[in-house]
């Protein structure tokens, strides 16, 4: 019995020191293994218990208790001690939090998109839908019906790439205005973004192919005033709540009264001194495009009527937009789309 | 259009300054491209020229004596060689200011001399256009009189931009009108001389023979008695203003009227008219003529002419010959001002290749109405240089007067949403021209002027209400939207895509839909393309996707838009999606490709976020791939895309070093959204159970996981194949796969049992099915 004991003791206090000197975590996970494990020190001296007699096995057996219940107390105290320097080593890990990021795979919209998109969601939370068309449209769709009959002179004025006898590439998104009213009746409320074609020489200012943002409200008593009121409210979501418009008499075709719609450079905001705004020239305005009440003929051609029915029109060209907007030196960077671009834009 | 202001002045006293008529052009529909300031120019006076002699010390020189209307004559020294005593010249005096110099008193050789006899130059006018030397003023012109003053010198000189409607304010006389009618001024016409009451002068008169539809009317009027000289100062200034070369006094004329009042002219030598008689007809195929610009052409029946008996004397609205032009021996003209089909002249123009300052005119169809107004204007300025007028003689139509307009006036205000009064109204369509007469109830009867043909409906004069009004003044208004059922479907689709490879790591671009390859037999081709760059329209997003890593190396990069294909007679039309990457050649396992497997990772991703659906892959042919390395994509068994490693071949001709990955959808096959449902998790434990196998090379990984996945019973819940190894340790044409199968079951714990059961129902299969045999 005191024999037992004695090993007990031996045994505890070679755990201690065993216990005290492992470091880290595994280290003292294989002290407690090589002694209160399924094989370990602890199971050879109560595996002896057998070899007692009868009435000291009762005691034998307690004192192993014991001596396990002290032993684990203290792997808890050491387990404890190893959390703690652990902790404390982390704790004295110290970074540069300046030093360069990494940066995730960095996707990102064209910019062509991003203001068709916030074009659009002004419309949108003002009720229009927005829809989309082909882009190879047509004659009827691009001229006919928009009241610009053949040997019309403004058919000049839309240049376009032909593909057969009667199918171009559309020069604007307003057969989009012809294909929803012929499907729908009154009220009509959309917008119709898309690419566009004309054939301009490539320059800084001009691309043949580009896109625009087209607008139709057609239902009872709209006016050339409502216009005035969407075209301002969605200037002012694209270049901030200071933007002025202008609405300049123009002709088109398809609208009457017809107006260019022109807003304030949001570069020298019409302040550069005797004009050398690279924006706009220095006449404090960029201009974005046409805009009008509906032409009765082109209601009359979808089958409503001008008397009842009364609505207005407007497209504007999204990467002029984008100039402005983005400060853009060169208008063909849109269609180059170099990484750097995109990136400096998203 | 180039218009001195000093001119628009000359008809209306506007009361505004140059800056406040610049922008209420603009705000009329006639924005100013460009306003050209005139230099400061100031002392300069008229004067004659009352004493010459040579200058005692230099042989160059001369010393005059000149009579600026007021003191003694002053003593100017001039080295013109120009000038004579009696002759009205321009003087800076000592004080004035030109463009390059002031001028101060100055001894020049001993003599003293009190200003500078002036050239053109000195006034800022094209010097090649005008006498070399010094500047002659006509008799007539008062002494001492303010030069820059009389000839208008200091007003801004504007370049206008005239819309396709207005061939009528294509003119100084047009613009004016505009102008006085949104200041509220009255409009003083030129004067015209259309009555001949003295007798009839007794030579022959023009005879019109019009053989052409295209001839709408044609006024014609012979002069006679014309001495062929420079016109006098105040109308070369003018025309240099303007921007036209003054040539001599008749031609002058013409340009004069034509900017005046906007009807071009043609002025023809009468003695060369062989026959007398001009006859408008469409040229003679191969017929010549040599026009004033000096260019020998060959005709086609697609130009109109006007001929005499023998030969083509003008191209109708764009220029005369050689061979009729008026020169210094010509005393007596024939003038034409006629009306032709706009569309006739523009496509003669086009074809010809020659457009003019008449054919810019004519092509905007203006009213045939001008004939007469420019015919008027022409008749009296040639009697003001002495010509003697025969009666003008009109053939062709007559001028019609277009029938009232009724205008509601309810609809003035259903369209612009501004209340303006009846008397308003009326007074700004007078301003304009128009009659205005009421016309029963709450309408007016508004009769367009003869000038304008562009007035046929109510919003035509509710436009012109509008502009005489001020687009300002309309109160901008939000609109409220009725409701509707016009849906934004399509346009929502490809915003959750782009979106949805913004959010992979993918940029989007743009690239040109014009190229220069057909690429494929069905390419569509453009039939007026810019260049053989841009010549046909892209069948696929690929070229342009490739170009572009070409260009700009390692990116992740992504496109939406039309691609065209050739469909019989028609053109086929798709909504394409393309997106890809590079990734370096690994040559080490060709049976196994990570990069592939990212794409398609990235392209699932994106069809379940966009679809809510699973995707799927199976070997495919695109042209466009590498013939091991593609696949096509499917939804619920419809071919949605494909996707796979581009044809290295075509890679390396594009100088990449490194693969492109490219995954392409057809954005309209996509099925609709499927919303998922959900599904709670089982409370008991999930086991698995890894699986290696044996099997022949060609045996797709996916057709083991189903196999695995059918012979696991119904409580397996995944199946992944998750490593694939082929070499010398499995054999030739075998490949080991290690296979991940779950089981879980929601009423009760999975068994070790159970799962071993699995798994030998698996083993059993699959060696069935592909003599799969586990590998050891």
């Amino acid at each position: 019995m005191t024999q037992l004991t004695q090993l007990l003791a031996e045994l505890q206090e070679r755990f201690g020191a065993d216990a005290d000197a492992a470091i880290g975590e595994q280290a003292l996970e294989n002290v407690r293994v090589a002694y209160l494990g399924r094989n370990g020190e602890v199971t050879k001296i109560r595996r002896t218990i057998g070899t007692l007699p009868a009435a000291e096995r009762p005691g034998a057996g307690k004192a192993i208790n014991d001596a396990v219940a002290a032993m684990e107390e203290r792997l808890k105290a050491a387990q404890a001690a190893v959390e703690s320097r652990a902790v404390d080593a982390e704790l004295a890990a110290s970074i540069d939090v300046t030093f360069p990021a990494i940066a995730p795979a960095a996707g990102s919209i064209h910019p062509v998109r991003r203001i068709i998109e916030e074009s659009c969601d002004y419309f949108m939370r003002h009720g229009f839908a927005v829809v989309v068309g082909p882009e190879a449209e047509p004659d009827y769709y691009n001229f006919d019906a928009l009241n610009i009959p053949s040997d019309h002179p403004s058919r000049e004025s839309f240049d376009s790439f032909w593909l057969t006898d009667s199918v171009l590439l559309r020069p604007h998104t307003s057969p989009m205005q012809i294909r929803t009213m012929q499907e729908h009746r009154p009220p009509i409320a959309i917008v119709a973004p898309g690419k566009c074609f004309r054939r301009d020489a490539l320059d800084a200012r001009h691309l043949f192919q580009f896109h625009q943002v087209e607008g139709l409200l057609v239902a009872d008593d709209i006016h050339f005033g409502h216009l005035k009121g969407m075209l301002t409210g969605l200037c002012r979501e694209l270049f901030g709540s200071g933007q002025r418009v202008r609405f300049r008499p123009s002709y088109f075709p398809f609208t009457e009264p017809s107006a260019e719609v022109d807003t304030t450079c949001p570069k020298c905001r019409g302040e550069s001194a005797e004009g050398r705004c690279s924006l706009c020239g220095g006449s404090g305005w960029i201009e974005l495009g046409g805009a009008g009440m509906v032409h009765p003929n082109v209601l009359r051609e979808v089958g409503y009527d001008p008397d009842v029915y009364s609505g207005w029109a407007f497209g504007f060209g999204v990467e002029r937009l984008g100039l402005a907007r983005y400060r853009v030196d060169d208008i063909r960077r849109f269609i180059s789309s170099e990484p750097d671009f995109l990136a400096q834009l998203s | 259009m180039r218009v001195p202001i000093s001119w628009l002045r000359e008809y209306a006293a506007i009361p505004a300054d140059d800056a406040a008529i610049t922008e209420r052009l603009a705000m009329l529909g006639f924005p100013v491209a460009e306003a050209e300031s005139r230099p400061t120019l100031s002392g300069v006076v008229t004067g004659r020229i009352v004493g010459l002699e040579k200058h005692p010390n230099a042989d160059r020189l001369q010393v005059g004596r000149v009579d600026v209307g007021a003191g003694e004559p002053l003593t100017i020294a001039t080295a013109a060689t120009n000038v004579a005593e009696g002759q009205v010249i321009a003087v800076a005096t000592v004080g004035a200011q030109l463009p390059a110099l002031r001028i101060e008193r100055r001894t020049m050789r001993g003599v003293v001399s009190h200003g500078m006899m002036i050239s053109a130059e000195e006034l800022a006018l094209p010097a090649e256009w005008f006498e070399d030397g010094i500047l002659q003023l006509d008799q007539t012109t008062p002494l001492g009189a303010d030069v820059v003053e009389l000839f208008g010198l200091a007003s801004d000189v504007l370049d206008v931009e005239i819309t396709a409607n207005r061939p009528d304010a294509t003119s100084v006389v047009g613009l004016a009108r505009e102008l006085a009618a949104s200041y509220g001024v009255p409009l003083h016409l030129p004067r015209l001389r259309d009555s001949y009451d003295e007798p009839e002068p007794t030579g022959e008169a023009p005879r019109v023979a019009l053989q052409s539809t295209d001839c709408h009317r044609f006024v014609a009027q012979r002069f006679d008695g014309l001495h062929v000289r420079p016109s006098p100062a105040w109308m070369r200034i003018r025309l240099a203003l303007a921007g036209q070369r003054p040539i001599n006094n008749a031609v002058d004329v013409s340009n004069y009227v034509m900017l005046e009042t906007g009807q071009p002219l043609h002025f023809y030598d009468a003695s060369r008219i062989r026959g007398g008689t001009l006859t408008v007809r469409s040229a003679h195929e191969g017929e010549k003529i040599v026009t004033l610009d000096g260019a020998a052409r060959s005709l086609s029946p697609l130009s109109l002419v006007i001929a005499d008996d023998r030969e083509p004397l003008c191209l109708a609205g764009l220029m005369g010959s050689a061979s009729s032009e008026v020169t210094h021996s010509t005393s007596a003209i024939v003038v034409e001002a006629a009306n032709f089909s706009g569309a006739r002249i523009r496509r003669m123009s086009g074809a010809l290749g020659l457009r003019t300052e008449a054919s810019a005119r004519h092509e905007k169809s203006p009213a045939p109405a001008l004939t007469n107004f420019g015919a008027a204007r022409a008749a009296q300025l040639l009697t003001e240089i002495g010509a003697i007028a025969y009666p003008p003689r009109a053939f062709g139509a007559e001028i019609a007067t277009s029938p009232p307009v009724r205008l509601p006036l309810r609809d003035v205000e259903r369209l612009l949403g501004l209340t303006i009064e009846r008397e308003r109204i009326a007074r700004h369509l007078a301003a304009l021209g128009c009659t205005v007469e009421p016309a029963g109830g709450d309408a007016l009867a508004v009769t367009a002027p003869a000038w304008r043909r562009d007035l046929g409906i109510a919003a035509d004069l509710i436009e012109e209400i509008a502009r005489i009004e001020g687009y300002d003044t309309i109160e901008a208004v939000e609109p409220s939207v009725p409701p509707h059922h016009i849906s934004s479907a399509a346009f929502d689709r490809e915003r959750a895509l782009a979106h949805a490879l913004e959010g992979l790591g993918y940029r989007e671009i743009v690239t040109h839909s014009l190229c220069g390859s057909a690429e494929s037999d069905v390419a569509v081709e453009v039939r007026n393309p810019l260049s053989e760059e841009h010549r046909f329209l892209r069948a696929s997003l690929v070229p342009g996707i490739l170009d572009y890593f070409a260009a700009n190396g390692e990116v992740r990069v992504f496109e939406i838009g039309e691609v065209f294909r050739r469909e019989n007679e028609d053109v086929g039309e798709r909504t394409a999606l393309g997106f890809g990457f590079l990734s370096h050649r690994d040559a080490a396992r060709p049976w196994k490709d990570d990069a592939f497997l990212r794409l398609r990772g990235d392209c699932e991703t994106l069809l379940r976020r966009v679809t809510g659906r699973a995707m799927d892959a199976s070997p495919g042919d695109g042209r466009h791939f590498h013939p091991g390395k593609r696949a096509r994509l499917t939804i619920d068994g419809r071919d949605v895309g494909e996707l796979g490693c581009i044809d290295p071949r075509t890679s390396r001709a594009l100088g990449l070093t490194e693969n492109a990955y490219v995954c392409l959808i057809d954005v309209g096959a996509l099925p609709p959204y499927a919303t998922p449902l959900y599904r709670p998790p089982s409370r008991f434990p999930s086991t698995y159970r890894d699986v290696a196998l044996v099997v022949r090379a060609d045996v797709s990984a996916r057709d083991v996981e189903r196999a695995v996945a059918a012979a696991a019973g119904p409580s397996c819940t995944g199946v992944r194949a998750f490593d694939e190894y082929r070499g010398p340790q499995v054999g030739a044409g075998q490949k080991s796969l290690a296979v991940r199968v779950t089981l879980q079951r929601f009423d009760t714990t999975i068994t070790d049992e159970e799962a071993d059961a699995a798994v030998a129902a698996i083993l059993a299969a699959l060696g069935e099915r592909f003599g799969a045999t586990i590998r050891t």
